[in-house]
């Protein structure tokens, strides 16, 4: 892949993740920080390009990273995660493969219909793996600190 | 046979009376906290977020004990006090409107209602003030929808005309599914008519020479009828114990994805 299609694919995972952002009525300053996160995520499957061939441990990581980023940005920004988790997924959600899928399918050709379909199917794992990870993560910092501030907790 | 003074008021009439001043005075509090659980799950918010907040809240209104349930669509929580005894009440969420920015007000709100201690009448008060802020106009609304079309179009390969014919069917789909919604039709009618008749028009710009793939067009279309919110809040759902919402909502949006994709495909394959 020559130098133009990465910035273009760049420039149009950031549109992307913009355009559900707004879907989502996000707002501001979030808005591109929600953008950016699309970019993010597949900045980091197409560094990894060179390094491993494979699609699945790609979108794990790009999927991780961005893990990251949304919980730490909650964090500085004090809002929900989710925010930014939600709308900069979106690039990674495989619809072209699953499209593939499908219209294999209709086609009547059930060999490669099914080959693209697990296809899909690993892709949506390593996403969801690799947003559980970090997530899990983030969940036992929160936990060992409610445990230590036990005599605050009321005050929450 | 000794006639009882109907007007003879005991001490224990007395407390009991109070409890159940107490009583209602704790039901019109929890309605309006179900009512910020309410706007919150149909926000977007992922279960735990919703029985979270809900625990908190009723704790600092004076709830000695909590029990919340959420799933997909329905709340029940029973709050318990002394003051009061045990009171329950239960909600059923039904219909979803994502948006992010009401979710992030809301979170804000019952963290101000837990620090502050604000009254029922200023909660009432703030929610109404949530209620009351402004989306999106429509116009952008409509330039949204083109925009993600167009950019997952381009995304995934497509040309400069195909993202260009997929903006515009984007558009279309989006309003055609506002429409059936607003029938009441089920969400999986709407996405197989949408995603048949986006199959048909991106064939039918293809043919009339505004764009050049009909893969490409239909996949930009696609990711905009695909449920991406509900995708990954399934996720975390379940991940943090919340199984049932999680597999539900999981399921619902997988089968979602599979009608949507289905429904191009078949068109694609029959042109």
């Amino acid at each position: 892949m020559d130098f133009s299609s990465y910035v273009l694919q760049l420039a149009s995972a950031f549109a992307g993740s913009m355009g559900f952002a707004l879907l989502f009525q996000v707002r501001r300053r979030k808005l591109l920080l929600a953008s950016l996160g699309g970019l993010l995520a597949w900045a980091v499957y197409l560094a990894l390009g060179p390094v491993m061939p494979q699609d699945v441990p790609r979108f794990f990581i790009a999927s991780m990273v961005l893990t990251i980023y949304a919980e730490v940005l909650a964090r500085v920004v004090k809002c929900p995660a989710t925010l930014f988790l939600v709308t900069a997924a979106v690039p990674l959600i495989p619809g072209g493969s699953l499209y593939h899928t499908m219209r294999y399918f209709v086609a009547g050709d059930f060999a490669a219909s099914s080959a693209q379909g697990l296809n899909t199917l690993l892709l949506a794992l390593a996403i969801a793996v690799g947003m559980i990870v970090p997530m899990s993560f983030f969940q036992l910092v929160r936990r060992v600190r409610m445990w230590r501030g036990r005599e605050t907790r009321q005050s929450l | 046979m000794e006639k009882r003074n109907p007007f003879f008021f005991t001490a224990d009439d007395a407390d009991q009376l109070a409890r159940s001043q107490a009583a209602d005075r704790a039901n019109e509090y929890l309605y309006r906290v179900l009512d910020i659980g309410q706007y919150m799950l149909q926000s977007g918010a992922e279960i735990s977020r919703v029985e979270d907040s809900i625990r908190r809240l009723c704790t600092s209104f004076g709830a000695q004990r909590t029990d919340v349930l959420t799933i997909t669509s329905s709340i029940v929580v029973t709050i318990y006090a002394p003051q009061f005894g045990a009171v329950t009440q239960t909600r059923r969420v039904a219909g979803q409107q994502y948006d992010l920015h009401r979710l992030e007000l809301l979170n804000q709100l019952s963290r101000r209602i837990c620090t502050e201690y604000l009254s029922l009448e200023e909660t009432e008060a703030a929610l109404e003030e949530i209620r009351k802020v402004p989306q999106y106009p429509f116009g952008v609304q409509l330039l949204t929808y083109a925009l993600i079309s167009a950019s997952f179009s381009l995304f995934f390969g497509g040309s400069a005309m195909d993202a260009v014919a997929s903006g515009l069917i984007g558009v279309l789909l989006r309003y055609l599914d506002r429409v059936i919604r607003q029938l009441e039709a089920n969400a999986f009618l709407s996405a197989l008519i949408c995603s048949c008749v986006g199959g048909l028009l991106a064939a039918s710009s293809v043919a009339l020479g505004l764009g050049e793939s009909v893969d490409m067009i239909s996949i930009g279309n696609i990711m905009l009828l695909i449920p991406g919110i509900p995708l990954t809040t399934s996720l975390r759902d379940m991940f943090s114990g919340n199984t049932i919402s999680g597999l539900l909502r999981f399921s619902e949006a997988i089968l979602l994805a599979l009608t949507i994709a289905f429904g191009f495909a078949m068109v694609a394959a029959l042109m």
